[in-house]
């Protein structure tokens, strides 16, 4: 019999952490599928890795979870800022009942979720030397975030003015200050080379990145399940390790950044935290959260 | 590689030789492609919306387009073309350098060799031409040899293209552009001046040195566009895609509200011919997006660095097989089609041996440019030839030695990746 | 060339109106944007939106309905030169290869398209079905577009003079 051929689209870069990751499970699955990875979005357009799974075009994704939000709104919830406090609050939120009930509402869209992947938490960085430790103090401030309006909002949420922008063209827009600032993970920062062009990280955590691994439904559901698990095994192992060594890298880098003369701080984020939820409280998002869950999560938090 | 593959290749090659529109023979060879692989067909089409939805970047073109049309229909080029002819007219072939330096100076608006050509290239082949001062060929090789620049300094098109395949930043890019356009620009003047010696063209009369302030003053607002699109990016005021509209609008106001040349009626043909501009260039890119996936899904990147891989290639005898195989490719196939299929084939590559993305992308360019120009299929040299109704085979034979000494400029800005890299590291590249 | 009719002329002027608007659509949104970062610091992004869906409509629009054979970019070294008979028949067999292969996808495109309804674009919640109705459009017309073509060709009355005579004066741009 055949090995099933499966098709993994991402976005991430060739020489990512993630990117070794994918290449272990495709190893570590080898005698049983045959696992293609395309990075760099180069087989599917970023946003489409859902549609393309649903229309049975492609066998795997990592999708990010405002892609799916689209679809499910509930999924929303998972984009607010401060929602987990840190990667193994991520880990735990999926593993519990709550993820049950998100992985529900995507199986029921046709995606079988394998798995949370973690890529960093992002942080504010900033080229003016402002000190900022309130929501308050971001008002004014330009920041790049990602296109769409999630994220727009995730910006707005923090306190800041938020735009979107070519991740590709930020570093310039940064020095030449069309925009004031960026949020992204430490190791992104680090890649960009933005610590050339700015003056400070300002260590928000407003949000703790990751995308979602996920098969078609169809396809798992035809799988054995002795194939289920070597692909789940093959998912968790790898995952848990490039979430360590993204945790690593991120402990690391702050150090780096100092030595860089950039100031790496922690603001008051009990602030950030209030007024981020409260925003997200009053906004459309909100009205499609499941009742308690935000209290359900909070409660998985150590 | 499949067999399937192999089909869909050459439906593309016999359709478009047959004279099915490029964009057309992409796209509808990918559909035959999922068709012959018992794919869904709907992909090559979804492969093109989201391709183009999602390219952000991509939205400089038609802004582009649009302010080099606005320039054209307004005076610009006319007050353009007068500041270079009493700068550089006085010198021994002198029109063939007012030629070049327009170029080098409309460039700086422009991001387009065609737009170009057929902008200031009809004005300044009409001077060259008139009393038979020049050979119509003459003034025609010239004209697309000059073109040929127009896209090498910023803004670009081309880069545009360069920057969306491969993830570098449009204003390293651009940066990266300008000290290469200026070295083609001077090696033309020199080829020029060469020529102008052999076939004794004339000298023009002088403009006398009292009339250069009235002229340079009439010119101030063309001359400016550059520096406002410069202003605008590196001053922080817009982002790259933004800069166009910003050309746009000032291209706009001097021609309508400053000269009054321009009416709303004129205003209006202006945007209907950028539009038409726009959709002939956007189709050949989303055929080369739909194509693109064939492309992938294929591996037919990871075959050719694999097969790259074996032949132990230094980063120059890389670089030499690139060049030589893009002005290969540059005589037969056009040139956004060549950046879009070409490009993600052998950046990965091109990096893995240590070769800046930026560095590459100028000489990619460069060479794609030239290719405009080359023999047998070459917009630039039909464009031309158009204008000044003298035979193809005439144009082409003054064409080559500017040929010759463009692609000696293509080996100098290969062989030496300071003379690219050097403005962008001085504005904080890192390569 | 005849003259066309009063009609069809006007026909034509509404379809290569839609682009144009589009087109200055497209760039109204971008001094809008760099107007509300740069100068009121308040920045938007729903222009960003309006603009991609305006290249989308304006290049397949512009490359259908509003579409002559001379915007058409096209290699030409072969089809330029070869004499009237012989284009003659490339144009039969390269108009039978395009209908031929739009219509046999058209179904499965349908059902892309009528599948986006799934999702709404991000700022003006616009359903995707509808901005990519565009390419329906662009398949049907250029189906019945090259069916004339073929037409035309085959019954001798149009040996495709008209889309090379132009060559070089097309204003697109590299
Ligand atoms: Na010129
Ligand atoms: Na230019």
């Amino acid at each position: 019999q055949e090995k099933p051929t499966l098709r993994l689209s991402s976005v991430v870069s060739e020489n990512d952490i993630r990117a070794e990751a994918f290449a272990e499970i495709a190893e570590a699955v080898s005698d049983s599928f045959d696992m293609q990875v395309f990075n760099g979005a180069t087989l599917v357009a970023q946003g489409s890795e859902m549609t393309s799974i649903q229309r049975g075009n492609l066998e795997m994704g990592l999708i990010a979870p405002q892609t799916i939000a689209e679809q499910i709104p509930a999924w929303s919830i998972v984009t607010s800022a401060y929602l987990f406090s840190d990667a193994a609050h991520l880990k735990a939120t999926f593993d519990s009942d709550v993820g049950e009930e998100l992985n529900a509402m995507a199986a029921d869209a046709g995606i079988h979720v394998l798995a949370p992947v973690y890529f960093g938490t992002r942080q504010v960085n900033l080229a003016p030397e402002k000190e900022i430790m309130k929501p308050e103090d971001l008002s004014g401030i330009t920041m790049r975030m990602p296109g769409g309006d999630a994220w727009q909002f995730l910006g707005e949420a923090i306190g800041a003015n938020p735009t979107p922008l070519a991740y590709a063209e930020v570093y310039t827009a940064l020095q030449t200050g069309a925009i004031d600032g960026q949020d992204n993970p430490l190791p992104n920062d680090y890649n960009m080379k933005f610590y050339e062009v700015t003056s400070q990280i300002v260590l928000t955590g407003h949000l703790i990145g990751f995308d979602v691994l996920a098969i078609s439904k169809e396809l798992w559901d035809g799988f054995t399940p002795e194939q289920q698990e070597t692909l789940q095994s093959a998912v968790d192992a790898a995952i848990a390790k490039s979430t360590q060594r993204h945790l690593d890298r991120e402990a690391e880098l702050v150090q780096f950044f100092k030595d860089e003369g950039l100031k790496v701080y922690e603001p008051d984020r009990i602030a950030f935290r209030d007024f981020a939820q409260k925003k997200y409280l009053e906004s459309e998002f909100a009205a499609s959260w499941p009742d308690g869950m935000v209290d359900r999560i909070n409660a998985l938090a150590e | 590689m499949s067999w399937e593959f192999g089909a869909a290749v050459a439906l593309i090659i016999s359709s478009a030789i047959i004279g099915l529109p490029i964009g057309h023979a992409m796209l509808a060879s990918s559909v035959f492609y999922l068709l012959l692989q018992g794919q869904d067909m709907s992909i090559a089409f979804e492969q093109m919306l989201t391709g183009l939805y999602g390219s952000y970047v991509l939205l400089a073109i038609p802004l582009f387009i649009f302010a080099a049309d606005l320039m054209n229909v307004g005076s610009l080029s006319d007050r353009l073309l007068d500041f270079c002819r009493a700068l550089v007219g006085r010198f021994r072939g002198g029109l063939g350098h007012v030629n070049v330096v327009s170029s080098l100076i409309f460039s700086g608006m422009s991001g387009s060799a065609i737009a170009d050509a057929v902008g200031m290239g009809r004005i300044i082949i009409n001077l060259m031409t008139k009393d038979g001062k020049y050979p119509g060929a003459y003034a025609g090789a010239i004209t697309a040899a000059s073109a040929i620049i127009g896209p090498i300094i910023p803004p670009s098109i081309p880069m545009v293209l360069y920057a969306l395949v491969s993830d570098t930043s449009i204003g390293f890019l651009f940066l990266g552009g300008v000290v290469p356009g200026l070295i083609l620009g001077v090696l033309l003047m020199a080829m020029n001046a060469w020529q102008a010696r052999i076939h004794d063209y004339p000298v023009e009369d002088p403009v006398p040195l009292r009339e250069m302030p009235r002229i340079t003053l009439r010119a101030v607002p063309a001359l400016l566009m550059p520096v406002i699109l410069l202003v605008g990016i590196y001053g922080g005021i817009t982002t790259p895609t933004e800069a166009a509209a910003l050309a746009a609008l000032y291209a706009f106001l001097v021609s309508t509200v400053f000269y009054r040349s321009v009416t709303l009626r004129m205003a209006y043909q202006t945007v209907r011919q950028s539009a038409k501009s726009t959709a002939a260039v956007g189709f050949l890119i989303a055929g080369a997006l739909a194509f693109n996936y064939v492309v992938t899904i294929e591996q037919v990147p990871n075959v050719i660095r694999g097969a790259l891989g074996e032949t132990e290639l230094t980063r120059w005898s890389f670089l030499l097989m690139v060049n030589a195989m893009l002005l290969l490719l540059g005589c037969l196939l056009e040139a956004n089609a060549i950046l879009l299929v070409i490009v993600p084939i052998f950046l990965p590559t091109a990096v893995a041996l240590g070769v800046d993305p930026v560095h590459f992308g100028v000489i990619v360019v460069v060479n794609t440019m030239i290719g405009l120009a080359t023999p047998p299929y070459g917009l630039l040299l039909f464009v031309v030839t158009s204008i000044t109704r003298s035979p193809i085979r005439d144009t082409i034979r003054h064409l080559l030695p500017f040929l010759a000494i463009m692609i000696a400029g293509l080996a100098i800005i290969t062989f030496l990746p300071e003379l690219v890299l050097w403005l962008p590291r001085l504005y904080g590249y890192n390569g | 060339m005849t003259t066309p009719s009063r009609p069809i002329r006007t026909l034509r002027g509404l379809a290569e109106a839609v682009p144009a608007i589009l087109l200055a659509t497209m760039f109204l949104c971008f001094i809008i944007q760099v107007f509300m970062r740069y100068v009121m610091n308040s920045p938007v992004g729903w222009t960003v939106e309006i603009c991609v869906i305006a290249w989308l409509w304006i290049l397949l629009w512009g490359q259908s309905v509003s579409a002559e054979e001379s915007d058409e970019i096209r290699f030409d070294i072969v089809y330029g030169s070869a004499r009237p008979a012989v284009r003659r028949w490339f144009r039969v067999a390269f108009s039978v290869v395009l209908v031929g292969i739009y219509a046999w996808s058209l179904p499965a495109l349908w059902d892309f398209v009528t599948f986006m309804k799934i999702q709404k674009t991000s700022y003006l919640d616009i359903r995707f079905n509808w901005v990519y109705s565009i390419a329906l459009v662009f398949s049907v017309v250029s189906i019945l577009r090259y069916a004339w073509i073929f037409w035309g060709a085959l019954s001798g009355r149009d040996t495709g003079q008209s889309s090379i005579e132009d060559i070089g004066r097309k204003d697109f741009s590299e």
